[in-house]
């Protein structure tokens, strides 16, 4: 099928998104978070994750098919994140998608998260799609990815050791005495400050066993013990260089992974694919060596169902098979598999 | 003519059920406490077969440990959402209840941790609102019980139950926490990190456990609070928290895992968020693993929110969920 119109679905964590796309083109991308239902219930996580996305999953499904002006019999195929994520909170989109799908008799996708995160490249252009290394930050991951093929062959060759890169921010920033989220309130600060001015540790950057890999509470406990022996010290200088420290550490490891498998498109997506002094030193960094440079627009970067309708779609495309009836939805890490057999 | 598709996940039974004007024409069953997921829709696909016209369907709502029971209701809602056919919701004690043929009894389904989701029926009505209780509260009862494992949700039963619930049974959980007994609670001091570290070794094996030196160092900082817990002259577990700018950071509250679920977990948090108190903190924070069961009520019990979670922050896999208590 050459443009298929697909529908996904991603609950893996505190977000209800649906997200419809007809090939390559973004048609609906809607999100619902749960941020407001955990304050209502005062409870706990995932728990309230998982009943909210009960609660609003087929308000978001409603909202998102009247957005893409499409009926749900339209649909020629469904997908959803099987994995990884928070067990109860990915079972209920899985098993809505399940519904869905079982009732159209469509065919439906378990897809990996992670892929779906660097497939959401693929809309609303018509670029070829080259194998990529992947850069993925946000408050929940950090990984290097390498995507010889977008639907068939996506592996993880780095990932973090200790903190998420957005969750590095997060703590900073509290250290800092700066606003929760970290990323936008060290991000808006560091601009008044001199990136030179602390040269704090690059972790693992010449550690053979972990090319690829990151670890920030050494830069973490860095932070802290310079602030305890400077109290004094300017608060821009030290967000500036505490950013400065991960955006080398981010694009060093990024692009000698693209160096050495010899690939030539670097893509970043997650939450902190925002960040501008990441945005500007990629730009610089990637001409410098000849890389193509992608980063998909921030509503998409961030978890939504776009993605998972983005990677689904190009598994149809490409004629690959369906997930059998009663897929498993997988809490656990890593990317053994882009599809769920 | 009238054909309900009828589904339960409240128990470790996954039930369906084709029911054609009041004529069953299928009912199967699955027993995994844990593959809710991966067993109903094979289960359906095998009815549809049979009959794939669908006027309703009739969903089981509980109550039931929640993560299989939300599997049957949200692929219930979104069957009929996809078929533009109504959906009604029924009691899954009911249909257990269904298949009891006698005067005044008791139906239970296992809300695990020695706990039941129970109601009370006579003359073939449920007299009571679904309720949790301890397995020796309903034994109280005179009337007999009739358990998971006994009997469980039927299928077939549910289409002529009345009634329409929209929402998930959710029967809360009372929070009920024995005070510890026999124990004393002290500032860790460098007598104790020895057996400190050999418990944290213990406890925290291959998730990098601190070493007697680190503790040590603990100690010596000055943003850092550590308490222990004694029980007859033995230390049995042991706190501890720092300062970070306006937030006090829970780092870490153990206890020697054959004294769980005493109150000394909850005695120390306590005790902790007095002290950060005391330092006119803003806030405090915690991480605490998700899946936790022990722990989670416990802080939220105590006035913590969830903020934000982590994936992967104890390992792969290993989610954290970041907890605050405002203190001002
Ligand atoms: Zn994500």
């Amino acid at each position: 099928m050459n443009q298929p119109l697909v529908l996904g679905i991603e609950t893996s964590c505190d977000e209800t998104a649906v997200g419809i796309v007809k090939g390559r083109t973004l048609l609906a991308n809607v999100i619902s978070s749960s941020v407001e239902e955990h304050a209502r219930f005062g409870g706990v996580v995932p728990e309230i994750a998982s009943r909210a996305h009960l609660e609003s999953i087929h308000s978001v499904l409603t909202r998102a098919l009247s957005e893409a002006k499409v009926s749900l019999t339209d649909i020629d195929a469904f997908g959803v994140t099987a994995g990884p994520g928070l067990i109860g909170a990915l079972l209920v989109g899985v098993s809505s998608a399940s519904g869905l799908s079982l009732a159209l008799d469509k065919p439906l996708y378990g897809v990996n998260h992670l892929s779906a995160h660097l497939a959401v490249d693929a809309l609303n252009s018509e670029h070829k799609l080259n194998p990529a290394i992947g850069l993925l930050v946000s408050g929940g991951h950090s990984s290097i990815l390498k995507v010889s093929h977008f639907a068939s062959d996506v592996i993880v060759i780095g990932s973090t050791l200790d903190d998420a890169a957005g969750e590095a921010f997060d703590k900073i920033a509290r250290i800092l005495k700066l606003d929760f989220p970290g990323g936008p309130a060290i991000d808006r600060i560091a601009k008044d400050g001199d990136a030179l001015a602390i040269d704090f540790p690059r972790g693992l950057t010449n550690d053979a066993d972990h090319r690829y890999d990151f670890s920030f509470s050494g830069l973490k406990t860095a932070v802290s013990r310079y602030l305890q022996k400077i109290p004094q010290a300017k608060v821009a200088d030290v967000a500036a260089s505490f950013q400065e420290a991960v955006v080398d550490v981010l694009l060093a490891k990024a692009l000698s992974a693209a160096k050495s498998e010899g690939i030539e498109t670097l893509i970043i997506a997650g939450g902190v694919a925002a960040n501008s002094r990441l945005r500007e030193v990629a730009a610089q960094r990637c001409g410098e060596a000849g890389i193509e440079l992608r980063i998909p627009p921030m509503a998409l970067c961030t978890d939504n169902g776009a993605m998972v309708a983005a990677l689904t779609s190009l598994a149809v495309s490409s004629g690959a098979p369906a997930s059998s009836l009663g897929l498993a939805a997988e809490s656990s890490s890593g990317l053994d598999r882009v599809f769920w057999p | 003519m009238t054909t309900s598709l009828a589904i339960d996940t409240a128990t470790s039974r996954t039930t369906v059920a084709l029911v054609k004007n009041g004529e069953v024409l299928l009912e199967l069953h699955h027993d995994d406490p844990i593959a809710h997921g991966e067993v109903l829709p094979r289960l359906v696909s095998q009815l549809l077969e049979v009959e794939n016209e669908i006027d309703e369907v009739v969903i089981g709502m509980g109550p039931g440990p929640f993560t299989g029971l939300r599997v049957g209701i949200v692929f219930g809602q979104s069957f009929a959402f996809a078929r533009n056919i109504p959906w009604r919701g029924v009691c899954s004690l009911d249909s257990m209840a269904a298949q009891v043929d006698a005067e005044d009894f008791i139906v239970a389904i296992d809300a695990r941790r020695k706990e039941f989701f129970w109601a009370h029926y006579l003359r073939g009505e449920r007299v009571n609102e679904p309720q949790v209780a301890l397995r020796q509260v309903i034994e109280r009862f005179t009337s007999p019980i009739y358990k998971e494992g006994d009997i469980y949700p039927c299928a077939k039963f549910m289409p002529r139950i009345s009634g329409d619930i929209r929402e998930p049974i959710y029967v809360r959980r009372p929070d009920a926490y024995p005070a510890p007994v026999g124990v004393t609670f002290r500032p860790m001091n460098a007598m104790d990190v020895v057996i400190v570290a050999s418990l944290e070794k213990l406890i925290y094996a291959g998730e990098d456990p601190w070493s007697a030196a680190q503790f040590k160092e603990e100690l010596a900082s000055a943003d850092r609070h550590y308490l222990v817990a004694e029980k007859a002259g033995v230390v049995v577990g042991y706190c501890g928290v720092m300062i970070a700018g306006d937030v006090a950071d829970i780092l870490t509250i153990t206890v020697d895992p054959t004294l769980r679920r005493q109150g000394i977990g909850r005695e120390f948090l306590k005790r902790l968020i007095d002290w950060a108190r005391n330092k006119k903190v803003e806030a405090m924070m915690l991480e605490v693993r998700v899946g936790n069961e022990a722990a989670e009520p416990l802080y939220t019990s105590n006035g913590f929110y969830p903020l934000t979670t982590r994936k992967d922050y104890y390992g792969p896999g290993l989610t954290a969920l970041v907890m605050r208590k405002e203190l001002r």
